[in-house]
This record gives structure tokens, C-alpha cells and sequence, in this order.
């Protein structure tokens, strides 16, 4: 049995208690906090009535999330891990503890109809060993297309899960927009499932997996498929028995989960947390070896300290602006603003061009409605693709940096260092910023409403200008003409419409550009800070590490023979104490 | 009559032009012609299996996957025939079990199946291959036939199945909606809710939250301007019904014997009931669970009769319901839907030819026949471009729910002459009282204008003689 990445950051505190290090110590709380706060984010997501609330609520085993004939999901449900049931509403002002009977009236389409309680989620606490272990479930609303704008705010939401379940009925094989969705979702997301649901409905459920895995194969995508039926789910746990259970598909599902989904997050836990122990006593180790080689050979410990010294103004360096790894970062960092600006300006010009020469086609007032839809949802899918994109990039800008810190500290200490290190490890969790979870979407979305409000003031006065051409009175009169004269007034006003049509789509534009181009060198910004200052407290650490050891060997210079022996004899079994620490957390 | 005048118009249009004489010719052929109805919607909506439900017959091959590839038209004939386009080649008809089995000889881009049936008589059924299908080229297929860029659509009406509404579904409508001469909107399309038996998972009172969901589609007004109607049709139970042989309902009746707890057990799933049974299988391809739980549940009320069964099953499909629809927004317009299809035609004909000789003609017929206003103020009520007062009285008086005088005023069957003229003269001087608020908007005002005109019509046309 391997030591808990708890119980090594107990040791590990333990251990290096006696050496007054409290920068060591602040890191290994950190680690210990981030442990405790360690969640794998499950997306459930697909078209609407595919049956995921129902998936949910048989994985939980409990009706958590509202179930209806109809279009049932009005907001994401969160699904996390709680001693007793609790039910919160999460809005942007703040959140509020609800009884556990009222969820259906905020989770629900009925009781909510069009999120009129404008709650960003719902989050449901629940005592549940599969919870437990960390995993938390995200509910989606159905996405009706998946180019929808609720299908934007979950491409938006995707780069900060952990893992990604498609869900689909096995009424049909995959159609188009799933599988787009898909190989979007596997560019920004490590695991991704693929679950079919309602196998208790459809006999043909078999040929229908076969041609969806089919499907997969041939689009490149590698992904699990596993075929469930919640009716049986729920009817197993409602009867206790096993074999309808076994039928259901749940218990290879349930299976994946824990240990695919949850043991990787696990095991990335784990790795990170004993790179922070390992490191921490590495540095300990490091300080004692130096004062041990200087008490062993006195002659030497002039060269030792210069080495030493060399190396802690070396560390020094790694905390100043003109360090290398600044320089990586604040150029990835400019060069990434400007690539993601220069990304959306693009994707918006596209839409415009081709928005501008549908508005030219015709008379803009027939199309308004579809239009202003459709530019609306263009846009929106826009802005996600690149705020998607934008993460992406920044991760690896995120990776690049640590990179060349890790080997900035290789160089710097080359005969005292032990232990391999691997770069990525010590790369914080960036992408997933608390604020982000459902942030980039939602706020998209308001921003896009206050333009989309615009516009359809705009649409109304162009309603009225067109009041008066296609009543029949007008027609008649035409024929009454001869028509000349009508048709060319016809041309102007519908000129003069497509001018102020494309004049609101411009600014409509404009308005999103400046909003979303705002959000995102936010978080560049955020990010570009987060790295500075985790990698900044690193080098602080490496140079303590590294001024304590010179005064160690300083220190020696003066000891006498006797007190010399003592110390080297403490030492000894100091260091045995860390390496028995080392070799337990390893084990 | 608008056919004859419509038929006029067209002669003299082949005169004029002889070069699109063939489009033409081909409209005036299509004017004696059965309705062409098309049957669309996204892939593996049960397209096919409402046409066979339509139909009775089981002619239009289905299958779990993606299955109708090729625009098929089914069409009434006097002996089953299979014609494969472009290269005009006869088929050779087989039928397995019942079923017509269709094999492709080389790319086609259509397929005609002459099939002697009394439902086809009046209407000619289109198939289409699913939209948003994996395969481009099929969805293509199906939005060029309803939606032709170039020449207007093959299909006089639509039937549109869909089984919750997508983004692409409300896609689709928009294309199809028309912008040409008619300028009717909507009015050409009934929407069904299609595999209405699966939305409640299969439960035996599936249809009523189908049918409830039908009803609030039909309220939205986002699909209001795009289709007449929404129904919720279960269209495998509903062919099941209507082609109910004897040993189906022996052996739902043995099944109705089983003890009550292990029918349940076994119906908890598919894979449970089939339990590698070969007739079990064949009986739930047919029926599907929901069919089998509610005939089951029938047959233990105390229906002994296949063909009570039959009548039950198809009842409870509402099949019942959309062939009304269909009877009343198709069937009784169908001399309008038809001249409208051809007016479309002619007008593209003299769009292309940049002439304005015969656009007078066409112009007048549309204005001047009542009919094309009435069904151009009832699409412009249903997509809320123009209000009235008591709108649903408006919408039934300009034949929303069936062009008969008796449903137009809302009176029940069997009333006389003299109840008609009665309501007709009540509901002109309403609808003129109306006309003559100047509260009203003036769009508002026209559109009562055209009520009373249609209460006119109703007078005279009944010979009912307004009350003393």
C-alpha cells in the first residue's frame, strides 16, 4: 500500500520541522490544500433529451438532477461530494442554501422557464462514495444543435473539466454536429467518454453501438463507448438486484470512472504532491550534504562556499525581471495577446463578409429574424472557439516557462542535486481559475444580450419603416400605377435597410470584439501573474536553501575537532531520518 | 374556379415563352395531379415508418440505421412498379414478409413507386433522406428537393417530422418557408412530433406528455409563422395498428396471460423481452415496447377483437389526429396548394425571362382570389405580424381548422341553413365593428376588412339568408 499524498505531506512537515523553514512549510500547506480541494470536474453534455439528468441521477443514485418528458434542464447542476444533502443556488450576486424538496422549482425547466431565477448553477451536495473520491458531476442543459449558444457556453466550460461524457440515445447513430462536438472536445480535454443511453428502449441498440464506434474510427477519434439504461439503473437500485444492475451497463461505466477518470486525477495528485515533498526535502538534504562535505574536508570548504555562493546568486537572478524565464514569459504572454486578438478579428471579419453579402441579397427585413439569430449564434460560436483556443495556447506557453525554469535550476546546481524532476509536474493548475468555471459562457452570454437587445430595437424600427410596402392596399395601388414608380421607391428603402442593417451588425460586432477581447487578455494577464508569482516563491525557496548552506559551511570553518565529529554524527542520522522519510513516501 | 383560371394563364405563358415551354407544361400536367406531399425531417425521425402508417403498407423500407438515401416518391398506379431516375430503369419489385425491398441499380437521384393504394389516390407521399445526416450528400439531396435555389420546390406541402425541436429543425422551416410570389408562409407545412412513443420512455401514458408537448409547440410562437399545425404521432405503433395480422394479436394476447410481475420484469428492457426468442423479436420490431406495453394493457381491459385492437392502437397513435390535419390544412386546399405550386413556377419563369406581359395576370389572380388573402392573413396572424382582435376566432374563420362553413363559424354539425346565415351575419357585423374602431392600426383594419369579406362569402355562398 502506497503512502497517501496526505500522509506524506504529514511526514514530510514532520521531518523537516526542526529546521525552521517556514517558506518549506508554506509549500507543503499549499500542497496539503490542494489536495483537499482537489475535484475531477465530469461534464455530462448532448443534445437535449438524450437522457443525461437520468445518467446523473443513476450514477449518484438519487433523483438530483429533474427528469421530464419534456425539455427538462434549465441550468447546470453541479453534483459534488457532502456529508448531509444540501441543495445551493449559485447566482453572480452571491449563493443561497435551499431545502432539498425546492431544487425541481430552480433545476427545472417548469419551475424556471428560461432560467428566469438567473442562476449560473445549481450545486447538490451529496453523501456518495463515488463523490467522495473527489469526482463532481456537471448536469448540462441540452444543447439543441450543438451550434446553439447554449452549445457555446459549454464549449466554453469544456477546457475546465476533467473528463467529458457524450451522451446520446441509441435511437439513432451519431449525427453531424456530435461529431463535431467530439473532436472539439478531445482537442481540449484529456478524457472523453462517449455513453449510449436507453438500451432498455431500443432492440437495436447493438448494430447502433457498432455503427457509432464505426463512426468514431473512422473520424480518428479515440474514445470509450459504453451502452447504459438508467430504467434498469433505477430499477436495480430501488430493488437491490444485482442482475438487472449488471444488465443496466452502469458497473463498466462507474468502473471507468473511478479508475480511469478519478485515479488519473489521482495519480497526477499524487505525482505533483510528492514532486512538492521530494523537492522540499531535497532541499533540506541539500543544506545538510553541504555542511557534511564541509565538515569532512575543512580544506576545502573555501571552494565549497564559492560554489555555493555562486549558485545562490544564480537563484538570486531567477527572482529578477531579467530572468530568462521572465523574458519567456512576458514575450509568450505578448505574443499570445496579440494572437488571440488577431484570431478573433479574423473569425469576426469572416462573419461579416458573409453576413454583408446575405443582407445584400435581398430585402433585410424579410430575413431579420433568421438573421440576427443566426449572426448572434455565429458570433457566440466565434468568440468560444477562440476563447478555447486561447487556453490552450496559454497552457502551453504555461509548460514552455516552466520548462526553462526547471532547467535553469538543473544548471545552478550541478554536484548537490539529487532526484530526477519532470517540468510539467510543477506547473500549477492554471486553466481552471475559480471564476472561470462557468464565467467565460455566462458573461459572453449577458454581453451578448445587451447587443442583441439592440439589435432587436433595431429590427422593430425597420418593422415600421416597412409598414407601409407590404400592406395589399399598396399593392393594389401599384397595379393601379403601372408599377414604375413603386418598384423604384421599392429599391431605395430596401437599400437604404441593408445600409443600416449592416451599420447594426458592425456595431454589434464591434461591441462583442471589445467585450470578449477584454476577457481574454484578462486572463492572459491572470495567468501571466499566477506563473510569475509560483515560479517567483520557487527561486525564494531554492535561495534560502542555498543561504543556509553557506552559513552550515561557514559555521564549520570555525568548529573545533570535537564539536566537528558531534556535528558530522547528527548529521548522519539526520540525513537517515530524511532518506527513511523519502524512501516511505516513495514506496 | 382558380385551377381553370390558373390553367389559362399557363397556356398562354407556353405561347409566350417557348423556351421554358417544358418547366410549364410540366406545371399544367402537375395542376390535374395528385397533391405531392413531402415527408422531411432529420435523420432517424421515423420518416419512413410514417409514411408506411400513412399508407398501411409497409413500402417504404426501414431499418435501425440510416436507411432511405434517394428522394422516393410513392404514388398511386394500377400495378406495383419501381422506376429508378436519372436512367429511367424499371426496378424489379420484391416484398419479403410484406416488406418492399428496394435494390439501388447504380447512383439515382430519385426513385417513382407506383403503388395501387387507396391512400395515395389523392396524395402522391415523397420520402426524403434524413437532414443533418453524417452523410452530406444525402442531407443535400433532400434540402435541394424542398428548397431548390434555382426553380421552385417539387413538393406542394410538407410534412415535417421532428422529434424535439432542434436548431436544425427551426433550420430547415426557415428554408422552406417561402419568399416567393404566394407569400404565404407556413401555410403549406404541418409539423409532427414524431417517435412520440419513446419521449416518455416508453410508459404506457407516453402519448399524453407527446401530445402535451405537441400542444406547447403549437403555442410557441417561434414555429407559429414556420408550420399550421403540431401533432404527436407514434408512427410504429401506428402502422402496427393499422396492419394488425392474427398471430400479433395471439401473441400479445398470450403475453396479456403471463402473470402480471413477470411480463413487468421482462418488459423492463429490451434485451429482457427478447431473451434470444426469434417471434419475440419480430413482435418488438413491430410494436416496440410502448406498443407491446399498451396492447398488452388493452387486451387485459377486455378487448378480445384483432381488429377492436387495431382500431385502439391507431387511435392511441394519433395517427387519427394527423390525418385530420392533414384532411383539413392539405386535402381541402389542395386546388389552392396546387395552383400556388404553379403560380411559384410561372414566376420564376417570368423572373428569368425579365418580361412583364403576363405578371399583371398573375398578380391579379393572386390578389383577386379570396382564398391566397385569407391564407396570407392567416399566416401573417400566426407569425404575429398582424394583430386582430379575437384572434381565434379570426384564425377559424378563415379556415385554420377546416375550410367547411360549419367549422369556419365554429357551429356544430347538422345546423341548417338558416343557424348558418345566422352566425354569418353575426360574425360580419362583428368583424365590421371591428373594422371601423379607429383604435386599430391600419394592417389591423385591413385584415378585418378581409373577415367581413369572408363572412360575405359565407352568406352568399350558403344561400343562407341573414335573419329578419
Amino acid at each position: 500500500m502506497a503512502t497517501s499524498p496526505q500522509r506524506a505531506i504529514e511526514l514530510a512537515l514532520a521531518a523537516i520541522k526542526r529546521y525552521e523553514r517556514p517558506d518549506l512549510e508554506q509549500r507543503l500547506h499549499q500542497a496539503r490544500a490542494r489536495l483537499a480541494d482537489d475535484q475531477v470536474r465530469l461534464l455530462v453534455v448532448g443534445e437535449f433529451k438524450q437522457g443525461k439528468s437520468m445518467l446523473v441521477n443513476g450514477l449518484v443514485g438519487a433523483p438530483v438532477c429533474p427528469v421530464s418528458d419534456d425539455v427538462a434542464t434549465a441550468v447546470p447542476t453541479v453534483v459534488r461530494h457532502a456529508e448531509t444533502p444540501v441543495v445551493t443556488l449559485v447566482r453572480a450576486e452571491g449563493r443561497t442554501e435551499v431545502p432539498l424538496e425546492e431544487l425541481p422549482r430552480f433545476a427545472a425547466e417548469e419551475g424556471n422557464p428560461g432560467n428566469r431565477e438567473r442562476l449560473l448553477h445549481v450545486e447538490v451536495g451529496l453523501p456518495r462514495p463515488l463523490l467522495a473520491e473527489g469526482l463532481v458531476l456537471v448536469d448540462t442543459p441540452g444543447v439543441g444543435g450543438l451550434s446553439s449558444v447554449h452549445g457555446a457556453a459549454t464549449m466554453a466550460a469544456l477546457p475546465s473539466a476533467d473528463a467529458v461524457l457524450l451522451v446520446s440515445d441509441c435511437s439513432q447513430e451519431y449525427t453531424a454536429p456530435e461529431l463535431e462536438f467530439l473532436k472539439q472536445a478531445m482537442a481540449v480535454c484529456p478524457n472523453v467518454a462517449c455513453v449510449l443511453t436507453k438500451t432498455d428502449l431500443y432492440p437495436e441498440w447493438r448494430s447502433i453501438a457498432d455503427r457509432d464506434r464505426q463512426h468514431l474510427a473512422d473520424a480518428g477519434i479515440k474514445a470509450e463507448v459504453f451502452t447504459v439504461s438508467s430504467t434498469l439503473r433505477w430499477h436495480a437500485l430501488q430493488t437491490g438486484d444485482q442482475e438487472v444492475n449488471t444488465e443496466s451497463g452502469y458497473p463498466p461505466l462507474v468502473t471507468y470512472l473511478r479508475k480511469k477518470v478519478v485515479a488519473q486525477a489521482d495519480l497526477l495528485a499524487r505525482r505533483s504532491t510528492l514532486h512538492d515533498v521530494l523537492t522540499v526535502i531535497g532541499q533540506v538534504v541539500d543544506s545538510l550534504r553541504a555542511e557534511q562535505t564541509a565538515q569532512e574536508n575543512p580544506e576545502s570548504v573555501q571552494q565549497l562556499i564559492r560554489e555555493l555562493t555562486e549558485a545562490e546568486q544564480r537563484a538570486a537572478g531567477l527572482k529578477e525581471r531579467s530572468a530568462r524565464w521572465q523574458q519567456t514569459l512576458s514575450d509568450g504572454v505578448a505574443d499570445l495577446n496579440a494572437d488571440v486578438d488577431y484570431d478573433l478579428r479574423d473569425r469576426m471579419r469572416e462573419i461579416v463578409r458573409e453576413a454583408e453579402d446575405a443582407l445584400l441579397a435581398g430585402d433585410p427585413q424579410k430575413i431579420w429574424d433568421q438573421f440576427s439569430v443566426w449572426a448572434q449564434q455565429a458570433v457566440t460560436s466565434a468568440v468560444s472557439a477562440n476563447s478555447v483556443w486561447a487556453t490552450q495556447r496559454a497552457r502551453w506557453l504555461a509548460k514552455k516557462v516552466a520548462e526553462h525554469f526547471d532547467s535553469d535550476r538543473e544548471q545552478m546546481l550541478p554536484a548537490l542535486r539529487v532526484g530526477t524532476s519532470d517540468p510539467l509536474r510543477s506547473v500549477p493548475e492554471l486553466a481552471v481559475r475559480e471564476s472561470d468555471k462557468f464565467g467565460i459562457g455566462s458573461r459572453l452570454l449577458t454581453g451578448l444580450r445587451g447587443g442583441y437587445g439592440g439589435l432587436l430595437m433595431f429590427g422593430l424600427i425597420g418593422s415600421v419603416i416597412g409598414l407601409t410596402l407590404i400592406n395589399p392596399i399598396s399593392v393594389g395601388a401599384a397595379l393601379l400605377l403601372g408599377g414604375k414608380g413603386i418598384v423604384d421607391e421599392r429599391k431605395r428603402i430596401t437599400t437604404k435597410r441593408q445600409n443600416d442593417c449592416k451599420v447594426a451588425l458592425r456595431k454589434y460586432v464591434d461591441d462583442v470584439s471589445f467585450h470578449a477581447g477584454k476577457d481574454s487578455r484578462d486572463m492572459l494577464r491572470g495567468l501571466q501573474r499566477d506563473l510569475r508569482d509560483h515560479f517567483t516563491t520557487l527561486a525564494e525557496q531554492l535561495k534560502r536553501s542555498l543561504t543556509e548552506s553557506i552559513q552550515a559551511a561557514q559555521k564549520s570553518v570555525k568548529a573545533s575537532h570535537g564539536d566537528r565529529d558531534a556535528r558530522l554524527a547528527e548529521i548522519k542520522t539526520e540525513l537517515a531520518a530524511l532518506e527513511r522519510v523519502v524512501k516511505q513516501v516513495t514506496a | 374556379m382558380i385551377t381553370d383560371e390558373v390553367r389559362r394563364v399557363l397556356l398562354t405563358a407556353i405561347d409566350l415563352y417557348p423556351q421554358a415551354s417544358e418547366v410549364l407544361r410540366r406545371q399544367l400536367v402537375r395542376l390535374d395531379e395528385p397533391l405531392r406531399v413531402a415527408i422531411a425531417g432529420k435523420v432517424k425521425a421515423g420518416k419512413s415508418t410514417l409514411l408506411n402508417a400513412l399508407v398501411g403498407e409497409e413500402i417504404a423500407p426501414t431499418d435501425a440505421g440510416e436507411c432511405t438515401k434517394v428522394v422516393t416518391w410513392y404514388r398511386d398506379g394500377p400495378s406495383p412498379r419501381i422506376v429508378q431516375f436519372p436512367q429511367g430503369k424499371s426496378l424489379p419489385v420484391v416484398r419479403r414478409d410484406g416488406a418492399l425491398e428496394i435494390a439501388l441499380d447504380g447512383p439515382a437521384d430519385r426513385l417513382v413507386v407506383d403503388w395501387p393504394s387507396q391512400s395515395l389516390r389523392s396524395t402522391t407521399l415523397i420520402d426524403t433522406p434524413g437532414i443533418a445526416s453524417l452523410t452530406t450528400a444525402n442531407s443535400l439531396r433532400t434540402t435541394h428537393f424542398l428548397s431548390p435555389e434555382d426553380s421552385p420546390s417539387e413538393a406542394d406541402a410538407v410534412i415535417y417530422l421532428m422529434r424535439h425541436l432542434h436548431s436544425a429543425d427551426a433550420n430547415f422551416l426557415e428554408s422552406f418557408r417561402d419568399q416567393g410570389v404566394a407569400r404565404a408562409t407556413a401555410i403549406n407545412t404541418v409539423a409532427v412530433i414524431s417517435r412520440a412513443d419513446e419521449i416518455g420512455g416508453g410508459r404506457v401514458d407516453a402519448m399524453i406528455s407527446a401530445r402535451g408537448i405537441a400542444g406547447r409547440y403549437r403555442a410557441d410562437s417561434s414555429l407559429q409563422g414556420l408550420c399550421q399545425n403540431v401533432v404527436a404521432v407514434a408512427g410504429l405503433l401506428a402502422f402496427a395498428g393499422r396492419s394488425l395480422r392474427q398471430n400479433d394479436f395471439m401473441a400479445l394476447t398470450a403475453l396479456a396471460a403471463l402473470p402480471r410481475e413477470e411480463l413487468e420484469s421482462s418488459l423492463l428492457s429490451a434485451d429482457r423481452f427478447v431473451d434470444g426468442s426469434v417471434e419475440r423479436r419480430a413482435l418488438l420490431n413491430r410494436f416496440g415496447v410502448f406498443g407491446i406495453r399498451l396492447a398488452v394493457t388493452l387486451i387485459r381491459q377486455g378487448v378480445t377483437e384483432p381488429s377492436a385492437l387495431a382500431a385502439e392502437l391507431v387511435a392511441r397513435s394519433g395517427l387519427l389526429e394527423l390525418q385530420k390535419v392533414l384532411h383539413t390544412q392539405f386535402g381541402e386546399r389542395r386546388h389552392l396548394l396546387k395552383a400556388r405550386s404553379a403560380l411559384l413556377a410561372l414566376d420564376g419563369v417570368l423572373r428569368a425571362a425579365g418580361d412583364s406581359r403576363l405578371t399583371g395576370a398573375v398578380e391579379r389572380i393572386l390578389a383577386g382570389t379570396h382564398e391566397f388573402t385569407e391564407l396570407r392573413l392567416l399566416s401573417a396572424l400566426r407569425s404575429g405580424a398582424v394583430k386582430v382582435p379575437d384572434a381565434e376566432l379570426a384564425s377559424r374563420l378563415l379556415g385554420d381548422e377546416g375550410a367547411h362553413p360549419l367549422v369556419r363559424l365554429g357551429l356544430p354539425r347538422g345546423s341548417g341553413p338558416g343557424e348558418v346565415g345566422q352566425a354569418a351575419f353575426a360574425a360580419l357585423q362583428r368583424w365590421q365593428r371591428h373594422a371601423e374602431n379607429p383604435m386599430l392600426t391600419r394592417r389591423s383594419a385591413d385584415a378585418c376588412r378581409v373577415l367581413v369579406r369572408t363572412c360575405e362569402g359565407l352568406l352568399t355562398r350558403e344561400g343562407a339568408r341573414p335573419p329578419r
